[in-house]
């Protein structure tokens, strides 16, 4: 597999292992992120996961004290030497997060949209996405946000022409192969199917975001009582 | 031990330099736009550079002290003046209990860092006191501050006299000349973009347009277009990253910047051009100049060689002074 370095501006490099949503290449993103982690090198100050790429920001003027050569050339090698050494450990094996989503048309105001978009019923729309364990590639766009694949093809739905101005919390919602769940309300493009009585995201939390890059996620169909009943909790 | 916020001005902010370690749960740093004028503001007031500031944009806050306090003003130029006598800014003096701040007219720059010795009682949510609006965490009760909001100092103290404190505008100067030239960097994407765009990019001018904010500069000039019409997945982006978007128009990332995007970056503002980015208005021109990795590495390390200089110069002034502190 071919990997690209290069620079992310004069304090970050960005290891770049392609252009594709694959779930080899995103657990070879995380491997070298929790190997940055762990590693005992103090002048990282932190990497960011995407779904092929993986930003590494570290502290410039204290790397210039370890070499003559300049910060993001030692970094790059640092980083290859890492890559190299291969000892990518197996992906340690998650157990799943179940997450209640209620299909009502009241939370999933897309439903009939995807239904008729894909000639499905709702109930055989439900059933499709909850069929499937995801993969958490990445979080972005916003704190918390999971972008999570790959849904089944029958689902597979292009975002809307134009944005809802307010796509509340909680709302869980597909854009092409991606599926994804709104942390906190926010304008957004994604095909409303349902919504989780659950926080996603938390300020008052230890750790914020409930969802982190490599979780596996399924989703359970949950009716309107049980969502209250979560909800009041 | 207070100050009093008598009208708030435009999106005024308790800012510190930035949330540093959740970018991979969607967490920017945010932080001070400028964080050179903060952190010279802090060291001013003999300050940790990573005491909480109060950022301000015009119209600027007006405000009243309730005590004795020791504060700077670093950024901009908003025509400070205390109880109608004029303050300069980036040096150091003492307010009163009673005395009201209030900024007259925007002369230079386009935001301003106000720091007071001892520092200001600030929420705190993930090791930082920046203000965060969209989660509303953090700085004061995670929101812009505004009219009869109260503001707690740690620290009392009584005056001194600070006549003689050196004077720091000729090393400051050097970070804000040339105010419409940005020093950048090539971007992941860069060589994505077409030759002809390449050379338009570097030779002519962008102003920045009114949808310019904390989180962004959205900047007009001549389209600029990629070759290909491949669409990127979603990769991590940073402060100052210029991504090129669909419409063949440029936003330049700021403070409040996402965590991730899916836009081609052509190119990143240099570290040390940041705080001179940060300071130009709405409406101004700019020019992106092309420079290699290890000039705008240099570039950064003669920024943090000023800032030890000025803070050595603080240091030195304070502990000489430092029974009266």
């Amino acid at each position: 597999m071919s990997v690209n370095i290069s620079p992310l501006g004069d304090c970050a490099a960005l290891v770049n292992f392609g252009n594709t949503i694959d779930p080899d290449i995103n657990q070879r993103v995380l491997s070298l992120h929790e190997a940055l982690a762990q590693s005992s090198f103090n002048c990282f100050i932190e990497s960011v996961p995407a779904y092929a790429s993986l930003a590494v920001f570290y502290d410039t003027q204290k790397i210039a004290k370890h070499t003559n050569s300049s910060p993001y050339a030692f970094v790059k090698n640092h980083l290859l030497a890492m890559l190299a050494q291969d000892n990518i450990a197996n992906e340690a094996i998650k157990s799943i997060i179940n997450i209640p989503v209620c299909y009502d048309a009241e939370f999933g105001i897309d439903l009939h949209y995807m239904a008729e978009y894909h000639r499905l019923t709702i109930n055989e729309i439900i059933s499709l996405h909850t069929a499937i364990v995801y993969r958490v590639y990445m979080i972005g766009f916003m704190p918390g946000f999971a972008y999570m694949g790959s849904v089944d093809d029958r689902l597979a739905t292009p975002r809307k022409n134009q944005p809802r101005l307010n796509v509340p919390a909680g709302s869980v919602g597909i854009a092409g192969s991606q599926t994804g769940i709104y942390p906190i309300d926010s304008p957004g493009g994604w095909q409303i199917i349902g919504k989780t009585p659950l926080q996603l995201f938390d300020t008052n939390r230890k750790i914020p975001s409930l969802l982190a890059a490599g979780d596996q996620v399924q989703f359970v169909s949950i009716d309107k009582n049980e969502f209250q009943q979560i909800n009041g909790h | 031990m207070g100050i009093k916020i008598i009208k708030p001005g435009i999106f005024t902010t308790i800012q510190d330099l930035g949330r540093i370690g959740y970018r991979a749960v969607g967490i920017g740093p945010g932080g001070a736009m400028d964080t050179f004028a903060a952190t010279v503001a802090n060291y001013l007031v003999e300050n940790d550079k990573n005491c909480p500031v109060i950022e301000m944009h015009f119209p600027a806050a007006e405000m009243v002290f309730e005590s004795t306090a020791l504060v700077s003003i670093t950024g901009g130029d908003f025509g400070a003046s205390l109880n109608e006598a004029h303050i300069s800014p980036w040096k150091p003096f003492f307010v009163q209990e009673h005395d009201r701040l209030t900024f007259k007219n925007q002369t230079s720059g386009a935001r301003i860092y106000l720091a007071i010795h001892g520092g200001i009682k600030a929420d705190e949510w993930l090791k930082s006191c920046s203000t965060h609006s969209k989660l509303k965490a953090g700085g004061y009760k995670g929101r812009a501050l505004l009219k009869a909001d109260r503001i707690e100092l740690n620290k009392s103290m009584s005056r001194f006299s600070i006549n003689n404190f050196p004077n720091l505008k000729s090393i400051i100067h050097p970070v804000y000349e040339k105010p419409n030239l940005i020093r950048c960097i090539a971007g992941p994407e860069w060589n994505l973009m077409q030759k002809s765009s390449q050379s338009i990019f570097s030779g002519s001018t962008f102003s920045i347009t009114t949808h310019s904010d904390r989180m962004g500069f959205r900047l007009k000039g001549t389209n600029l277009a990629i070759q290909t019409a491949e669409q990127l997945i979603s990769s991590p982006v940073n402060y100052g990253c210029i991504q090129l978007l669909p419409n063949g128009q440029l936003i330049v990332l700021m403070a409040d910047h996402q965590t991730t995007g899916g836009y081609p970056r052509i190119a990143s503002v240099i570290s040390a051009d940041l705080p001179k980015l940060s300071q130009s208005a709405i409406h101004s021109n700019i020019q992106f100049e092309m420079i290699a990795q290890g000039s705008a590495e240099d570039a950064l390390f003669s920024l943090h060689q000023t800032l030890r200089s000025i803070k050595n110069n603080c240091n030195l002034f304070y502990a000489v002074h430092r029974h009266q502190l």
